[in-house]
């Protein structure tokens, strides 16, 4: 049975359809990944999975159970715009976020001890979270989602405004939680970091389904069987051989995409005789190729 | 419930050990303790000197009844007047009356009073300090010597001073207010004034301050994006019962705060201060209709500053947005001469009824007046439903308002957030 089962669902902000008949499943220990450009409808998605917002039409399901309140202490969000309590103590705030998850008082306290050992900051406990260096706040901010050890963790644009280091310290966090069996729902409109990380992904644009599935699937299915090569002399040669679909051609280069069927050892095999070759590159494509053959890309920034 | 609880521990948690709460909570009875007892210290203070006094008496009569009748003693037993006569004789009255001015610049004596001979007829006489300000000191010696001259006067035509003291004795009232259940109480009109505009003027600032202190944390928690963090595992109504409770409850415990440290003043103060409590007149029936409208109308002009708080998305926002709130508040204070002169009046019944100015007028009312039971229910009722009411309507412009940043929403687009799901 699927995790999370969203089915249908609109939500229109007065005239403005922000999502439109959207429908997904999300399966039990995947990194689920749903992209799109900024103003997509990622956010407004979430925020009904989240029962913040209210569909105005269709249904969402967790564990086969209506979203509502009670559902919520199974999730951990993580909200793209996040800020933290500044001026409580680092170990006060871990307690308060076990008690809003809905676990006594007296288990906060142990989790925030287990918690702030994990994230070695146990010799912050009693400072207050605002002399907090940026990053162990981002950790701070994450246990504070997690610590009550949900099922499934919800993360908007979980990069957004990160430097570097701290990308890869959420990568890293994000990869344990999946090792630890659980799911987690990431959207983001950086396809590169998606392409990385997702298992599944769904695509939306403009509030409506671009496309989703399983990633190696997608890339299968939309992704073209193309190569860059650098050469020199005629590029008559390459056209004429039967691999070639369709072909770029630029001084000294050209971007070619070979027949369903056809690998690049058959069109070297023709090539080899006639032209000098300087570099071949085989590549897939990106998921942002493939988003933007679908979508039209007229719209992404 | 629990989440609500968390909430609430939060948010109290976070008040109560701000420096600032601390501070008022701890300054605002120092503060009344000065207003009471700084005056009557230092009337106190002043009167702790002897006051060196010189008198030329033309007359040559007065000044024996004017020694006898300024006989006030200090706490050390001394007299307070020190009166020494000088010799009329001796020199030109001119002179002596230059020379004695020269005692005063040398700071030998503290004061002269000349009385002129013909004081009976002029009623006239001259005093003379280096601070002619002192209210007690001057009031003290033109009351004696008046009497005296008085007395002389009335003697001179043959009548007896004391028959004629007797008979312009002047008159004491003694107000007493009768109640609906026939129980009087006998209080001045100055103790019945006072004590509810202490009353009426606790729940205005309260209303006011604990309701924009609510609408402040929202805007910050809205502007450091910590709203949504919090909606993830809370729903709206959760938060804003959080926070009106909590913030409610910071009340309370500076209100208990202070109302221990009042009752404290008043059972043992006297011994300690020179302090005046007869102004205060409280009763517990009072006490209950206070406690009454000020949660009720707590509950209601939070729930005012927290749809304020959850529209705009900074402080300079909301100053214009808690313009008409305070407006409402401030109507009844301006009506408060009213309201204490004609307590029964249509117009003052009427506005005890508006949930909006209920809270003030209604209790300013059960203060100087008893307005009948049927009243005082049907304002509480009202209120009452009201309350509930605006705390629907707010929790509908909440949930949507706290997840809005940048431009300010106009009125017709709050009215359409009511028909979001």
């Amino acid at each position: 049975m699927a995790l999370l089962d969203v089915d249908d669902i609109c939500k229109s902000f007065g005239n403005f359809k922000a999502v439109d008949k959207v429908s997904f499943k999300v399966e039990p220990g995947k990194i689920y990944g749903l992209l799109g450009p900024n103003g997509a409808g990622k956010t407004t998605t979430i925020r009904m999975i989240m029962n913040i917002l209210i569909p105005d039409s269709g249904t969402i399901s967790l564990f086969g159970e209506p979203i509502g309140d009670k559902t919520k202490s199974k999730i951990g969000y993580l909200p793209e715009e996040r800020g933290i309590f500044q001026k409580m103590k680092v170990r006060e705030l871990l307690t308060f976020f076990t008690e809003l998850h809905g676990l006594p008082a007296t288990r906060g306290k142990q989790l925030a001890y287990e918690w702030l050992e994990k994230l070695e900051l146990s010799e912050w406990a009693d400072k207050k979270v605002e002399e907090l260096s940026k990053g162990m706040q981002q950790k701070l901010q994450f246990a504070s989602t997690i610590l009550h050890n949900p099922e499934l963790v919800i993360l908007d644009e979980p990069f957004s405004g990160l430097d570097p280091v701290n990308v890869n310290l959420i990568k890293d966090i994000m990869l344990e939680i999946k090792s630890s069996g659980k799911t987690i729902i990431f959207s983001t409109h950086m396809m590169e970091a998606a392409e990385k990380l997702c298992d599944d992904i769904l695509m939306i644009q403009k509030g409506v389904k671009v496309l989703d599935g399983p990633i190696n699937q997608i890339r299968e299915q939309y992704g073209k069987n193309s190569l860059r090569l650098e050469y020199s002399v005629d590029v008559q040669y390459i056209q004429k051989s039967k691999a070639v679909k369709s072909i770029h051609d630029y001084p000294n280069s050209a971007e070619i995409e070979l027949h369903d069927g056809f690998t690049p050892n058959e069109l070297l095999t023709d090539l080899l005789p006639n032209i000098k070759i300087h570099s071949l590159l085989s590549r897939q494509s990106s998921l942002n190729e493939i988003f933007l053959q679908l979508a039209g890309g007229n719209d992404n920034e | 419930m629990n989440k609500i609880w968390a909430l609430i521990k939060r948010e109290y948690k976070e008040t109560v050990f701000k420096k600032s709460f601390i501070f008022i909570t701890l300054l605002t009875p120092l503060l009344m303790i000065a207003m009471g007892v700084v005056p009557s210290l230092i009337m106190q203070l002043k009167s702790e000197d002897v006051v060196k006094t010189n008198v030329i008496d033309h007359t040559g009569y007065i000044f024996n009844d004017l020694e006898k009748a300024l006989n006030d003693t200090l706490s050390t037993g001394e007299k307070q007047f020190n009166l020494v006569k000088v010799p009329t004789k001796t020199m030109h009255s001119e002179d002596l009356l230059n020379s004695q001015k020269k005692l005063i610049q040398d700071n030998s004596i503290d004061a002269l009073v000349v009385i002129p001979a013909n004081v009976s007829d002029s009623g006239k006489v001259n005093f003379f300090a280096m601070s002619v300000s002192d209210y007690v000191l001057n009031k003290s010696f033109r009351n004696a010597i008046g009497k005296i001259v008085i007395d002389r006067r009335i003697k001179k035509s043959g009548l007896d001073p004391d028959i004629i003291q007797e008979l312009s004795r002047p008159l004491v009232m003694t107000t007493t207010k009768i109640t609906k259940q026939g129980e009087e109480s006998e209080t001045g009109f100055q103790s019945e004034y006072f004590s509810t505009f202490i009353l009426i003027m606790i729940l205005y600032m309260t209303l006011i301050m604990y309701g924009s202190t609510i609408m402040r944390s929202i805007i910050q928690e809205k502007s450091s994006r910590i709203i949504e963090v919090l909606l993830g595992s809370t729903n709206p109504f959760q938060l804003m019962a959080g926070k009106i409770i909590g913030h409610g409850s910071v009340g309370m415990t500076q209100y208990i705060i202070w109302a221990l440290f009042g009752i404290a003043m008043v059972l043992y103060g006297g011994n300690v201060l020179p302090i005046s409590t007869k102004y205060f007149n409280f009763q517990p029936g009072i006490f209950i209709y206070f406690v009454i409208f000020y949660l009720l109308g707590y509950l209601f002009y939070s729930a005012l500053f927290t749809a304020i708080g959850s529209i705009v998305n900074t402080d300079q926002e909301a100053q214009q947005l808690i313009f008409p709130v305070i407006m409402f508040l401030i109507v009844p204070l301006m009506m408060l001469g009213m309201l204490v002169k004609s307590p029964n009046s249509s117009i003052i019944t009427i506005m005890s009824m508006i949930p909006f100015f209920s809270p003030i007028m209604m209790f300013g009312r059960i203060n100087i007046s008893n307005p009948p039971f049927i009243e005082i229910a049907g304002s509480i009722l009202i209120l009452i439903f009201s309350t509930i009411a605006v705390i629907w309507i707010v929790s509908k412009i909440f949930r949507v308002g706290i997840l809005m940043y940048g431009k300010r929403p106009t009125f017709p687009e709050i009215i359409k957030w009511f028909s979001y799901k």
